[in-house]
């Protein structure tokens, strides 16, 4: 076991993998930095430091330092894992998903359907998300809801380093494309990692906390939020399940309907606004297949209607918080 | 240049399946049994044909939504494809991609896009690919006048120029996209000097001649298996059709269709070239021409009688593992 | 050309389901050249000319001009001149148009589907084997789930699962095991012409429409001035009444008849058995909780099981029992067995009726190991898993109906116990203090069944006095 920080983590998978199959190939922008410059290549090293060194290791062929252009570079990693390479493709920001929107939506994820399951197109496009930083509307956002609303996608959404590592090494060898999503605040989180290589089944979702009373479903950075809150609520004799999804599609079904069925309770934590979202998608879920173990009716936690705000102040009201998810397991307790 | 004459009489077929393939099409899908939206591509055989030529099954092409041409002169399957563009089960996307996603990976096809634009970004990525196999294999992106002007296709080239990926860029200047004139949409007096600007090398050539469009394309294929860079060709060429079935094409000019079969048939210009030439005997040549319109009534008899998928295959082939 | 062909209603683009043969251009018995025009058809979208394809003669025109037809559908039919006619008639005859529907268009799916079949099985009868612990081991189907189906004795392996893949979820057990909804439905309704110049909610205007309000130039108290369902309430000239009465005049109140299960059988024949066999007489009181509820704040932070308040109630009476042995006893006929220990029983409302279990020998237990028991015996209350010795044995049962905003109740003896304490709610209660002052105190209220051929007035006033004290001052009884 080792401590490592959730970017260290990826930056040590990519090593690994990349040394396993001469087959994988990183491209994204500055993810060597420095190209064309005096400075020199790996100046940079990836403004989030998860790429470092891995030029230097496997080559410019390998590790390919692109122009900002996302649609050629998203376009490129579908072309790469059609034909029999295995793409790992970082988005700087996951906010600009909008400028290479159709090579995800219209290209990758159908490739395989259009084409009567004759391809197969094992593409890793990495993105970098979440609120937090202060680094407002156009640089903050959290695509999970509008990705895991497309068919032919994997989205997977670590909240621990050591789950970092698992699941990016699944995301990998995955013949599916894959978007995997890394939150910006999540970066420096420390956790215990094991040693070696081993993979974190897709669909499986992990109990963050255990206890009779509330079921809160929770993704990424509102993981830690959400046990928080939990920890907090245990001391006041409230038992709440953590469910830590990390995987939106495909969806651990039956570890949510678990828990409701046990709890009768449930509260959805999601940082993005409300609707048509992650939460909309989980409570309607529990409501159709576990009414009949409802005590309360369901509860969301998600940010308002709005973009991400600038100010301190107003992404700190914008965000959910162990304060806010306290207060809705309390309400749904108190549903007479 | 030197082309042997079974290497003539092979691309003869294909132009001529291309041809045919398309202007039955167009009969048929009057009748209404063909569902969705269909491009037909007959008039600019000589380019796919001339192009493809060259490429063997390691070389990838991705192609527009006009993309029945490219499949057919890649070397896909011709009753695979008629099965596909009637949506049977046997067709070869099993009937879930239809005319404007036509493909089949064995043959180095990625597929018609039903994304102007949609290609190129792929291609090169393909190309990567290439490159790392080092080979000497290549990728070819077919784009429209219309796709001359997506952000994706700038982004593509310049992309291919700053990696050296072996890309070829071909545009097939119909002089139509969709409805509007190129003289109105396309703003630089032509499309290969967009693609020199963005720094490759680009070559301009009659894309209703196949000889022209062999001898160039023999250049270009050179350049690029060479690892000198990515390269980029504007044909000039020209659409018979409408840009879609059904398309009642007001814009064009008075009898400019008729003019266009009479002066710029590609068939016609290869067997008048042939001739005079004495490369391939009329005989051979209208022996093929049977020979195709067989294969075509053929496809188009199966299809008609083919089973449609069901509805349990609306559910397979999104993922390859399902949890 | 061909000898026969058929002229059919071409699809120009994808959205066209029909035309309509403007004129025919060229007449019946002529021929055509390839590039002449034969007819013009019009959609609501264009207007065209169909150009001939090849030579050929128009040898029957199906189809007039000015008359609609589908795409796909016959219009006419060319054949060379030396086919009989006989032979086109046929062809015209036997021709079937192909399927140029869409999902949207003229061939998709009708407009009302079947009634849905609920394809669960209902709840087996009691005479089929009885289904236990490792009935569903191999069936998909959740923890939650199975634990139901076993405690009511349904037949999971005939429930058709609503999770994924088929599992079997609580729900569906749930659902499975319930009779049939009597649904009472209110049928289709008219629609009333929409007029754009009201602001009103569709429900609004079909409420008015209804009842023949005008609501033109009414401000609404909804968003932005528009009018809802409630201000159209309020315009209804007897408001309110008038729904109501069609209402109740057209509700079906058939009542739904359903036998009694077989816990519920017994648990009817014994209450009326004690309520008619048993002379009761009842006590009531309320008592101080106010220090033992702090008590039982302080307790449970300091002790490992988190006790209720009934735990402490459980505790204080077996105390008293002890101490007032003459009530705690069982009656049988005309014997009356005095017990040395304390043996409470608590009502459990489990799924299948109430319930009383015992704890036996409460004096000698402190309260955490009570509060372990009663959890313990919860569990299996609701999992059927309560054996006869459980049951027997007891000379008292609480039964606690606070938490269900009772205020006070009486309970019916269960026998042979001697007496039954009916626990209400806690309220705040102005209470005159020592010193004279006003304080706000939660008194909890409690009434005391007892079986007069046993117990006499004085001895169950003495209990509750005893009991009294020992709970508004809990640290006497530890």
């Amino acid at each position: 076991m080792a401590e490592l920080m959730l970017r260290e983590a990826i930056l040590q998978t990519l090593f690994a993998e990349m040394e396993r199959d001469e087959n994988v190939v990183v491209l994204g922008e500055d993810i060597v930095g420095g190209m064309g410059t005096e400075g020199g290549p790996e100046a940079i090293g990836g403004i989030w430091g998860t790429s470092t060194g891995l030029y230097d290791k496997f080559g410019g062929d390998r590790v390919i330092d692109t122009p900002i252009s996302e649609s050629a570079i998203i376009g490129a990693a579908g072309g790469l894992g059609l034909t029999g390479k295995r793409p790992v493709a970082e988005i700087m920001f996951a906010d600009f998903l909008g400028v290479c929107m159709d090579q995800i939506w219209n290209q990758m994820a159908k490739f395989r359907y259009m084409f009567g399951g004759k391809t197969e197109c094992p593409a890793v496009v990495r993105m970098i998300y979440g609120a937090g930083l202060n680094a407002a509307a156009q640089h903050s956002q959290a695509p999970h809801g509008i990705l895991t609303s497309m068919p032919g996608l994997k989205i997977v959404m670590p909240s621990t380093p050591a789950d970092a590592k698992g699941l990016l090494t699944t995301a990998i060898r995955d013949q599916d494309p894959v978007i995997f999503l890394e939150h910006k605040a999540l970066y420096a989180e420390k956790g215990e990692v094991p040693e070696g290589e081993y993979t974190i089944p897709f669909g499986h979702a992990r109990l963050a906390h255990a206890g009779e009373d509330v079921t809160i479903v929770a993704a990424g950075l509102m993981v830690k939020f959400a046990t928080k809150a939990a920890q907090g609520l245990a001391e006041q004799g409230i038992g709440c399940d953590v469910i830590d999804l990390r995987t939106t599609s495909p969806l651990d079904e039956e570890a949510i309907l678990d828990s409701v069925e046990n709890t009768g309770r449930l509260v959805v934590v999601d940082e993005s606004p409300p609707r048509c979202g992650l939460a909309t998608d989980i409570v309607s879920l529990v409501t159709n297949k576990a009414y009949a173990s409802l005590k309360a009716p369901p509860e969301m936690v998600t940010s308002p209607h709005t973009p991400v705000p600038f100010a301190r102040e107003l992404e700190k009201a914008y965000l959910p918080s162990p304060g806010k998810i306290a207060d809705a397991v309390q309400r749904t307790l108190a549903w007479k | 240049m030197q082309i042997s004459e079974d290497a003539l009489k092979q691309a003869y077929r294909q132009m001529k399946t291309i041809r045919m393939f398309e202007e039955r099409l167009h009969d048929e899908i009057m009748t209404g049994e063909i569902a969705g939206f269909t491009h037909l591509y007959a008039g600019q055989e000589a380019v796919a044909v001339g192009v493809c030529e060259h490429l063997d099954y390691n070389d990838t092409i991705a192609s527009t939504h006009r993309g029945h041409g490219h499949c057919i002169a890649k070397g896909c399957d011709v009753r695979g494809m008629m099965l596909e563009i009637y949506g049977r089960a046997d067709g070869i996307c099993k009937g879930k991609g239809g005319s404007m996603h036509i493909a089949d990976i064995e043959k180095g096809m990625l597929g018609a896009n039903g994304i102007v634009g949609g290609g190129p970004p792929i291609v090169v990525g393909a190309a990567l690919a290439a490159k790392l196999y080092g080979d000497g294999r290549l990728a070819v992106a077919f784009s429209g006048d219309g796709a001359c002007n997506q952000g994706t296709t700038f982004e593509a080239m310049n992309l291919a120029v700053v990696t050296n990926a072996p890309a070829i860029f071909a545009f097939e200047n119909n002089h139509y996209s969709e409805h509007t004139g190129v003289a109105y949409a396309v703003g630089s007096k032509d499309i290969a000097s967009r693609a020199e600007s963005f720094g490759m090398k680009a070559w301009r050539v009659d894309g209703c001649d196949f000889f022209k469009v062999y001898e160039t394309m023999g250049e270009v294929v050179d350049h690029v298996r060479a690892g000198k860079g990515p390269a980029a060709v504007e044909f000039d060429t020209e659409r018979f059709f409408g840009h879609f079935e059904g398309d009642p094409q007001n814009y064009r000019g008075e009898g400019e269709i008729a003019r266009l079969r009479e002066e710029r048939d590609s068939i016609e210009i290869f067997r008048e070239h042939a001739a005079k030439n004495k490369l391939v005997s009329k005989k051979d040549l209208d022996a093929i021409d049977k020979e195709v319109s067989d294969l075509i009534d053929k496809s188009v008899e199966e299809s008609r009688a083919a089973a449609p998928p069901t509805a349990e295959d609306v559910l397979t082939d999104v993922y390859i593992d399902y949890i | 050309m061909k000898n026969i062909k058929a002229f059919t209603m071409p699809k120009w683009g994808i959205e066209m389901q029909e035309g309509t043969i403007s004129e025919w251009v060229v007449k019946e018995g002529q021929s055509f050249k390839k590039g002449e025009i034969i007819a013009l058809i019009e959609t609501d979208k264009i207007s065209n000319e169909v150009e001939a394809e090849f030579d050929g003669v128009l040898r029957k025109i199906v189809t007039p001009s000015g008359q609609t037809e589908p795409v796909g559908a016959l219009l006419g039919v060319f054949g060379d001149t030396d086919v009989p006619d006989g032979e086109i008639e046929t062809f015209a005859q036997s021709f079937e148009a192909a399927d140029t529907g869409t999902a949207v268009g003229r061939n998709s799916d009708s407009a009302a589907p079947a009634p849905v079949e609920t394809s669960v099985a209902e709840a087996p009868a009691p005479s089929a084997p009885a289904i236990s612990d490792t009935s569903f081991d191999n069936l998909n189907i959740s923890p939650k789930a199975r634990e139901l189906a076993i405690e009511l004795q349904v037949d999971a392996t005939q429930i058709s699962g609503s999770g994924r893949n088929g599992r079997i979820t609580y729900q569906d057990v749930h659902q499975a095991s319930r009779p049939d909804a009597a649904v009472d439905l209110g049928g289709a309704l008219p629609v009333p012409a929409d007029d754009e110049s009201i602001f009103a909610s569709p429900l609004a205007k079909r409420l008015a429409a209804m009842n023949g309000i005008d609501l033109k130039g009414v401000t609404g108290a909804g968003a932005r001035g528009r009018s809802r369902k409630e201000d159209v309430l309020a315009l209804l000239p007897d408001a309110g009444a008038r729904p109501q009465a069609s209402l109740a005049e057209n509700a079906d109140n058939t009542p739904q008849i359903v036998e009694m299960d077989k816990i519920r059988k017994v648990i009817a024949k014994r209450l009326t058995e004690a309520k008619s066999t048993i002379p009761h007489f009842y006590i009531r009181s309320d008592f101080d909780v106010e220090n033992l509820l702090e008590f039982r704040r302080i307790g449970n932070k300091v002790l490992s099981t988190k006790a209720s308040l009934n735990d402490y109630l459980v505790k204080a009476v077996g105390r008293a029992l002890v101490e007032h042995p003459d009530v705690n006893v069982q009656v049988h006929d005309d014997k009356i067995h005095y017990y040395p220990h304390a043996n409470v029983g608590v009502a459990i409302a489990a799924k299948s009726g109430l319930i009383t279990p015992v704890v036996k020998n409460v004096d000698l237990m402190d309260i955490s190991d009570i509060s372990r028991a009663t959890t313990q015996l919860i569990k299996k209350a609701n999992t059927g898993k309560l054996g006869f010795a459980d049951l027997e044995g007891g000379t008292l049962t609480i039964s606690n109906l606070g938490m269900m905003g009772v205020d006070q109740f009486d309970a019916i003896i269960n026998p042979p116990q001697g007496s039954i304490l009916a626990i209400g709610g806690i309220s705040r209660v102005m209470t005159e203090m020592e010193d004279g002052s006003g304080e706000f105190r939660s008194k909890l209220s409690v009434a005391m069944s007892c079986d007069h051929r046993a117990i006499d007035g004085a001895a169950g006033a003495k209990f509750m006095a005893t009991l009294k004290s020992m709970i508004e001052d809990p640290e006497l009884f530890f």
